[in-house]
């Protein structure tokens, strides 16, 4: 039998939504293997009234409740964390693909000495991970050395339609006696950005590329990528020329997006952008070089130049969004 | 202060990587240092410069082949450098965990038994992508990390840094020693200078040997070569364009 432990994230005493999604894949996972159990993993106050009705399937939370946990402490955490799989006995242990999960999974890895292995899908019940390298070039498969296991899911997997509202039981775990050493790296501040949606997270990124020709010709990008609801994305000329910041660059330097609709405007589709639209739904190119790279990773394309194109897409986009 | 900084060569992204009888071929690939090493050579150098009496080396667990990455970071600015290489042909640059255990092993042996104040690596190569290595180093070296950051300012006995979360920005204060991995946009790596590069040809590179007979945590078991390429629709118009997304594929 297999025990499953999922790492539940909060941030200020929410419980994050891909985590959610994470319990629930992991659900199904278990349901795939027959005899399977799943547990959780919540760091941090959190009233976990917020969560009836929210996950799937029947299951324990160990809830480490304590003010100290509030904000994310790698060394911490990590030790509640490793605690609690051991104690429980648990064989795998699953994390939504956050940067909180990117900074502590390693270190779980080498601490209770389990393989560790990112972009995991539960869909198969396989043990092992196949994920794209070198830029989306090739498909790489990893199997796992170790007994336990530690898993990164894929952010661009689908979450699987499962009815809501199990049996979920929480048990508190007893605050720990914590030292001055193990403060460190401390939090110190979150500064929350407002507005559109991070382009990692977004169903619609509309991106950005040499061909806008100014920060000032990005206007056009947020404004269509404001209409949809969607976020704003760069390619890495724009983000060198200083159009754009850093966090909006999409590829092997940026982000790895997977929104189910992207916009590449006037950008050429260069092997290193192309790393990071690998998992994208329908990719739309619009570029007035029909004899772009950016048209072979596209499911339609129109050949034209992006200030003139834009506007009047944006204007169309207004009248059919007005008709809705 | 002793700074170490953990590099390792990537192909470069402009080159083809081959595929021939079922593995990657190299044989038309240009290495460079990893983009994000880069980046945690040039703060370490930084750091050098506004501390004085700081030495900066620069490890790179490798076949002999690898040692251009090494000469580029003496060009630019480094102190030492030291090619870790392990006699049982373990070196499997697939596996994070080896390659952190290597890479913790070298530094324990270079350094003895003070530890160095600060490890900069890069948040991930590029070619493999796995992210893991610098928290696995810290864990190993029994030092606090940091993966990620875009800015760093020293304060008394903190270091000041940032990096992003989803939606935001998260700032964090960590002590000494710590490992901290680079993001993109914490700095502007410099560029090499002519007399930076002869003086890098004139210094050694030494070796560092270690053993490591431990099994790896993950394995490589295969790779395929990916058709990227889609079949392009072209549209005519806009009109076009807004019907397909918003009526055929229902996106809108």
């Amino acid at each position: 039998m297999k025990k499953f432990l999922v790492f539940l994230e909060q941030r200020e005493g929410i419980v994050k939504q891909s985590s959610l999604s994470a319990w629930n894949r992991v659900q199904e996972l278990a349901a795939l293997d027959g005899n399977s159990v799943v547990a959780g993993i919540l760091a941090g106050p959190v009233d976990t009234g917020q969560l009836d009705g929210a996950m799937a399937g029947d299951g324990v939370i160990y809830h480490a409740g304590e003010d100290g946990l509030g904000v994310y402490n790698q060394e911490r955490y990590t030790r509640v964390v490793a605690d609690t799989f051991t104690r429980e006995a648990c064989t795998d242990l699953f994390f939504a693909d956050t940067v909180m999960a990117r900074d502590m999974a390693p270190r779980l890895s080498v601490r209770i000495q389990a393989s560790l292995l990112s972009g995991r899908t539960t869909l198969d019940g396989d043990d092992g991970v196949s994920r794209r390298v070198y830029s989306g070039s090739f498909q790489a498969s990893f199997v796992p050395t170790r007994q336990p296991r530690i898993y990164i899911l894929s952010s661009s997997a689908p979450v699987p339609a499962f009815p809501d509202g199990g049996r979920i039981n929480f048990i508190d775990i007893e605050p720990q006696q914590w030292t001055v050493e193990d403060l460190f790296p401390m939090v110190r501040r979150i500064i929350m950005g407002e507005g559109p949606p991070d382009v990692a997270e977004a169903r619609i990124v509309v991106a950005g590329g040499r061909g806008m020709g100014s920060a000032e010709g990005f206007a056009l990008i947020e404004q269509l990528a404001s209409l949809l609801g969607g976020a704003v994305g760069a390619s890495r000329t724009a983000v060198d020329s200083g159009w754009r910041s850093h966090a909006e660059q999409i590829g092997q330097t940026g982000k790895t997006v997977a929104p189910a609709l992207y916009f590449a405007c006037g950008i050429s589709g260069a092997v290193q952008h192309l790393a990071g639209i690998g998992s994208a739904g329908v990719v739309v190119a619009i570029n007035s070089d029909r004899g772009a790279p950016i048209f072979d990773a596209a499911d339609y394309g129109l050949v034209g130049d992006v200030h003139i194109v834009l506007p009047k897409l944006i204007d169309l986009v207004k009248e059919f969004l007005k008709k809705q | 202060m002793n700074i170490a900084v953990c590099v390792c060569s990537v192909p470069d992204t402009a080159s083809v990587v081959g595929y021939l009888d079922g593995a990657i071929d190299y044989s038309r690939v240009n290495m460079v240092i990893n983009p994000f090493d880069e980046y945690a050579l040039e703060e370490a150098l930084r750091f050098k410069e506004r501390v004085e009496g700081s030495v900066v080396t620069v490890f790179s667990f490798a076949p002999d082949s690898a040692k251009e990455v090494l000469r580029k970071a003496l060009a630019m600015g480094a102190d030492r450098a030291v090619r870790v290489s392990c006699s049982e042909d373990a070196l499997q640059p697939s596996d994070p965990f080896l390659t952190a255990l290597g890479l913790s092993r070298a530094i324990s042996g270079f350094y003895g038994a003070i530890l160095p104040d600060l490890v900069f690596c890069g948040k991930q190569s590029t070619d493999f992508q796995s992210a893991q290595v610098p928290s696995m180093l810290a864990e190993l070296l029994g030092m606090a990390s940091v993966s990620g950051i875009t800015s760093l300012h020293p304060s008394g006995e903190f270091l000041r840094v940032e990096r992003e979360i989803e939606g935001g920005i998260e700032a964090i204060d960590v002590t000494f020693p710590a490992v901290l991995s680079a993001e993109k946009g914490l700095n502007e790596p410099r560029n090499t200078s002519i007399r930076g590069v002869m003086e890098a040809r004139k210094k050694t590179i030494d070796l560092f040997q270690v053993s490591l007979l431990e099994e790896p945590f993950v394995v490589l078991s295969g790779v395929e070569p990916l058709e990227r390429k889609k079949i392009c629709c072209f549209v005519p118009d806009e009109h076009e364009l807004l019907r397909i997304l918003s009526h055929d594929c229902n996106l809108l």
